[in-house]
């Protein structure tokens, strides 16, 4: 068995949906994540990708008990946290750290960097493995704990003084970072680490996680809606949509063989910066918007957008996530069938490359 | 602690070419800052002149009221001059009474300078305690939620609904004919809508993410409210007191005209100077135009500041 | 003007006037009395009839604040525009008010980031494209509202009839943005300004939206200004590509070309900075040092400079010129990459059209 430092099984985080004007009723469920499996390795990256609505950061926070959790468990370190409360669930916190989206929300504003890195030193003590250096718990100490880990992150010392209204967006986020990393925690869970950052800045910050990851042995599940930037740091990638986890793969074979019409929609979907490539590329156009979480379609949650859908089972049955070869999980009952191309998609959905045509033609045009 | 090898900030300055990095010295990249967002709204507070204008009438409003008994000629409680005032006619301006008797015999300057003093002390303690009393209901029901939430505010709309010049008469008529009244009955007017304001500024803080990022540090639920989130909520409840402040003053005024406050007739205040001077309007309208003046500047004064205050505090709102 | 190159196979600008010629347009922001701060540096481009151009940018770069004043949408206190931008002989930073608003709509039109702010949250969707209607056509109520309702089916909105009497809250974002795109096409303009238009949007509904905006300009003949921060946005869908930084356009060139043989150092930067969906894992990503606010005015030397791994105290030079290095690619640079090659093509170029030869390192 592998050593798996976080996993949750049949996770489920129901949000009610009240109304009512005296006495609040329930009146239905959002269900943002509507029991999901997984195992995270030491050391190993999971990301997890999906669109708006598809409960990906919910069930991010879920496992680090930042939501209430409806059902399922989450096990950390071996040991079930679902039902951890109070004192215990808070020296948890310890080891599982988070880094959130918009650098600029989730710093204090009115807290100067030297309080915001001290601040969890100040709850938690230093890390066992920091006394040696840096001593006994002081708050000479602490600072210094909180200089040294501005530099790992590549802020200058005089940051400290400084505060987060001061920092261009890409040093607001390693603040963040060193912020998550000064407990030495074990898992760090990022949650769009980069999506807020200027396209030029997202580069750096994501070479720095892949360099503490590497400096601390981290374990990191990294949330975000860019593929492209998910299947850079992660080694296993999971894709969610409507709060079900549709395919699990290792990063490499998910692009090179998307086994969920899901994937292979979002896929084609994702906007690649080379014109060769993209003139080249057949598109599969998905239909419409994504259904209301509250409500979800029967049998599979993606049958009403899928352009591989069939009239058997799609529509009744709820497929469930199986493995159909060595670390690949898929939910289709199809999977199969269709990555042996005996289903083609409905030709509606699929737009063709333009490369046969399109630029030559629009140059003669021209001239 | 080293340097990670492929550290990210890249370039320094000595990687650069010397002209280069000589260019750019200044422009990018200092050491300076460190300012907080408190020292940035004063910053923001003293460029803005309608700041400056409100803060020399406030500034001077209080000087007056807290050196009374230093600037004014005379006791307040003093009528010896009562003698000189008939039904009908009052003495002309001297250099003994610079602006004159008022109907009872007392001097009008001393009159206005005491009744600075008593608009700032019901004003100011109505003020507090209405604040205090908001913000213990609102941080009650912005740190909570859930029932304890509907619970305040349900209270807080019990309160909101009374007219809070019927909520100051009524306060007046159980307490008594007393300044205490004055200022219970105005206090009792502000909770609600310190309460209300406090409450919303919390909750909008307690959806950022730098409350969810406390509680994932681990911080206790209590250093997240008291450290986090209600500083981050007082900037509108700063605001909000300064321009109630104005409000407290001219309710003030408002309720002694109406015959609240101090039994005694001689202690000094704005409104009743209204009262003791309506029947002379015609004859001698500066008996009511200067003390209507002390209450419209006092009250704009504090507007203003508050104003300000709040293009300072939240530099967005600025247009 | 210009010549057209054979063996060039892109969409050129052609030999065709351009349908709208920006000139040197500088806007800058300040009270009076301050140094302002310019967020449009002298940018210049051209858009022929049926063309699709990028402008692609990070924040800061002026790309929308350019938009903005070509439309005429930025406030008149505190913003100061100069240059030119032509259109049919006229110059539409000249306009009043009222002529500008003949404009919009009718010859030229915008579709925005935020579909939700740009809707009126308080009129129905229907109302909304049938005003645009009225206002530049003369048709009746029930031609106005079949006109509408086509028009919503054409932009891919199921069941326009109902949607028609909808609002937009009513809506998703996807269709938002699609209602937004039929209210900008109404008129069929001639030019469509597109700003962010796909940011706020999921990548399937973006690949839709993205779809739906190139089938409807290839089929309308509409030309198109596409603003963004995403080069694979640009990628797929533009003849030519305009890359800001700082407030200045730094290359121009066919997007084959730009993204084949990147020459501006920033170009080049961001390529190499971005994780590629198809692209190698285990090759590093090689970040841009810095961040957008390092910069020097351009007025001092080249604002990309402080950031740039191959700067030196050449680039120290005031007012850097845009030159051509080789057909069609414009690029204001010192040190452009692939130096090596660019000695032929740009010795070619200085005889062809460049106006001013290349300066030549001194």
């Amino acid at each position: 068995m592998t050593d798996n430092l976080l996993e949750a099984a049949g996770l489920m985080v129901h949000y009610p949906i009240r109304s009512g004007m005296v006495v609040n009723r329930t009146i239905g469920h959002v269900k943002a994540v509507d029991g999901v499996d997984l195992a995270v390795p030491r050391g190993s990256t999971y990301g997890l990708v999906g669109e708006s609505g598809c409960g990906k950061s919910t069930l991010g926070r879920a496992l680090l008990r930042l939501e209430d959790i409806t059902a399922g468990t989450v096990t950390f370190q071996g040991r079930d946290i679902t039902k951890l409360r109070g004192e215990e669930l808070r020296k948890l916190r310890r080891h599982a750290q988070m880094v959130f989206q918009d650098p600029m929300a989730s710093l204090d504003p009115r807290q100067s960097v030297q309080s915001m890195l001290t601040e969890p030193l100040r709850v938690h003590g230093l890390a066992e493995s920091d006394r040696a250096e840096f001593g006994k718990n002081s708050a000479k100490a602490h600072a210094a704990k909180a200089a040294s880990m501005l530099e790992l992150v590549g802020l200058p010392r005089s940051a400290l003084g400084k505060y987060p209204h001061e920092f261009s967006g890409g040093q607001r986020q390693r603040i963040g970072i060193a912020r998550a990393m000064i407990l030495n925690p074990e898992l760090v869970i990022a949650d769009e680490p980069v999506s807020a950052l200027d396209v030029s800045v997202q580069a750096q910050v994501l070479n720095l996680l892949s360099d503490l990851q590497d400096r601390f042995g981290l374990t990191y599940v990294v949330v975000a809606h860019d593929l492209a930037v998910v299947r850079h740091i992660s080694d296993t990638i999971g894709v969610m949509y409507l709060g079900r986890m549709v395919e699990e793969a290792p990063a490499d074979d998910l692009y090179r063989e998307p086994l969920h019409p899901y994937t292979t929609s979002l896929l084609s979907a994702i906007p690649v910066p080379d014109p060769v490539v993209e003139d080249a590329r057949e598109r599969v156009l998905l239909d419409g918007d994504l259904p209301s979480p509250a409500n979800p379609p029967s049998g599979c949650r993606f049958h009403t957008r899928c352009p591989w859908r069939r009239d058997e089972l799609c529509a009744t049955e709820d497929p469930p996530l199986r493995e159909i070869a060595p670390g690949r999980r898929v939910a289709c009952h199809w999977a199969e069938t269709i990555a042996a191309g005996r289903i083609e998609p409905h030709a509606a959905a699929v737009v063709p490359a333009k490369d046969a045509e399109g630029a030559g033609g629009s140059a003669t045009a021209a001239d | 602690m080293t340097q990670l090898p492929q550290d990210a900030a890249g370039v320094t300055p000595t990687e650069r070419p010397p002209a280069l990095a000589a260019a750019m010295a200044g422009g990018v990249e200092t050491d300076e800052g460190g300012t907080s967002l408190w020292t940035a709204a004063l910053k923001r507070l003293v460029r803005n002149p309608s700041a400056i204008v409100g803060a020399v009438i406030v500034a001077a409003f209080l000087i007056v009221a807290l050196l009374a008994p230093v600037l004014a000629p005379y006791r307040p409680s003093t009528t010896e001059w009562a003698n000189q005032v008939t039904p009908s006619r009052l003495p002309a301006f001297s250099p003994q009474h610079p602006l004159g008797l008022d109907p009872f015999g007392s001097d009008l300057l001393t009159q206005l300078i005491y009744g600075a003093r008593q608009s700032l002390i019901i004003g100011v303690v109505s003020t507090v305690l209405g604040l205090l009393g908001g913000a213990l209901l609102g941080i009650l029901a912005g740190a909570f939620g859930g029932w304890v939430d509907t619970l305040v505010m349900r209270l807080v709309d019990i309160l909101l609904s009374i007219p809070s010049l019927l909520l100051a008469v009524s306060v007046a008529a159980i307490v008594g004919r007393r300044p205490e009244s004055l200022m219970i009955a105005i206090a009792a007017a502000q909770v609600p809508v310190f309460a209300r304001l406090l409450r919303g500024s919390m909750l909008k803080q307690r959806g950022q993410d730098y409350v969810l990022a406390a509680t994932s540090l681990g911080l206790r639920r209590r250093s997240v409210v008291m450290g986090h989130v209600f500083p981050n909520s007082l900037g509108p409840v700063i605001v909000q007191a300064t321009l109630i402040l104005a409000t407290a003053i001219i309710e003030v005024a408002a309720l002694s005209y109406l015959g609240m406050g101090s039994p005694d007739p001689t202690v000094a205040e704005w409104g009743r100077m209204l009262v003791k001077a309506q029947e002379r309007l015609e004859s001698y309208p500066h008996l009511t135009i200067l003390p209507g003046l002390c209450i419209a500047v006092t009250a704009l004064g504090f507007t203003l500041l508050g104003e300000a205050l709040r293009e300072a505090l939240d530099p967005k709102t600025r247009k | 003007m210009t010549t057209t190159y054979p063996g060039v196979d892109e969409a050129s600008p052609g030999s065709r006037t351009p349908l709208l010629s920006v000139r040197d347009l500088r806007v800058t922001f300040g009270r009076r009395g301050q140094t302002g701060f310019r967020a449009v540096d002298g940018v210049s481009f051209d858009i022929s009839p049926g063309e699709v151009i990028g402008l692609v940018g990070e924040s800061g770069s002026g790309k929308s604040v350019t938009s903005m004043a070509i439309m005429g949408l930025l406030p008149t206190r505190g913003v100061r525009v100069e240059g030119e931008a032509l259109y049919d002989g006229r110059n539409l930073l000249d306009l009043s008010q009222r002529e500008l608003c003949r404009v919009r709509g009718s010859q030229l039109a915008m579709v925005f980031q935020d579909p939700m702010s740009s809707l009126n949250p308080v009129v129905t969707v229907g109302t909304q494209v049938t005003e645009v209607l009225h206002a530049h056509q003369k048709l009746s109520r029930a031609d106005a509202k079949a006109e509408a309702i086509d028009l919503l089916r054409r932009c891919g909105i199921p069941d326009p009839g109902r949607r028609f009497g909808e609002y937009p809250h009513q809506l998703s974002g996807g269709m938002r943005q699609r209602a937004l795109i039929a209210t900008a096409l109404a008129c069929k303009p001639k030019l469509l300004i597109c700003d962010e238009p796909t940011t706020a949007l999921d990548v399937t509904i973006q690949a839709q939206v993205l779809e739906l905006l190139a089938e409807l300009v290839s089929s309308l003949g509409t030309a198109m200004v596409m603003i963004t921060h995403d080069l694979g946005v640009v990628a797929g869908l533009c003849d030519r590509v305009n890359v800001m930084y700082a407030g200045r356009i730094v290359e121009q060139a066919p997007r084959r070309e730009l993204f084949a043989h990147p020459r501006h150092r920033y170009t080049e930067g961001l390529l190499n900075s971005i994780p590629r969906l198809d692209g190698d894992r285990d090759e590093p990503l090689h970040p841009i040092p810095g961040t957008p606010r390092d910069t020097i005015g351009w007025e001092k030397a080249c604002a990309f400079a402080p950031r740039c791994r191959h700067a030196t105290d050449e680039c120290l030079r005031p007012d850097l010129e845009l030159r051509q290095l080789a057909p069609h690619h414009d690029v204001r640079c010192v040190h452009p990459a692939g130096a090596a090659s660019s000695g032929a093509t740009g010795g070619a170029s200085a005889a062809g059209r460049s106006p001013e030869p290349p300066k030549e390192r001194s």
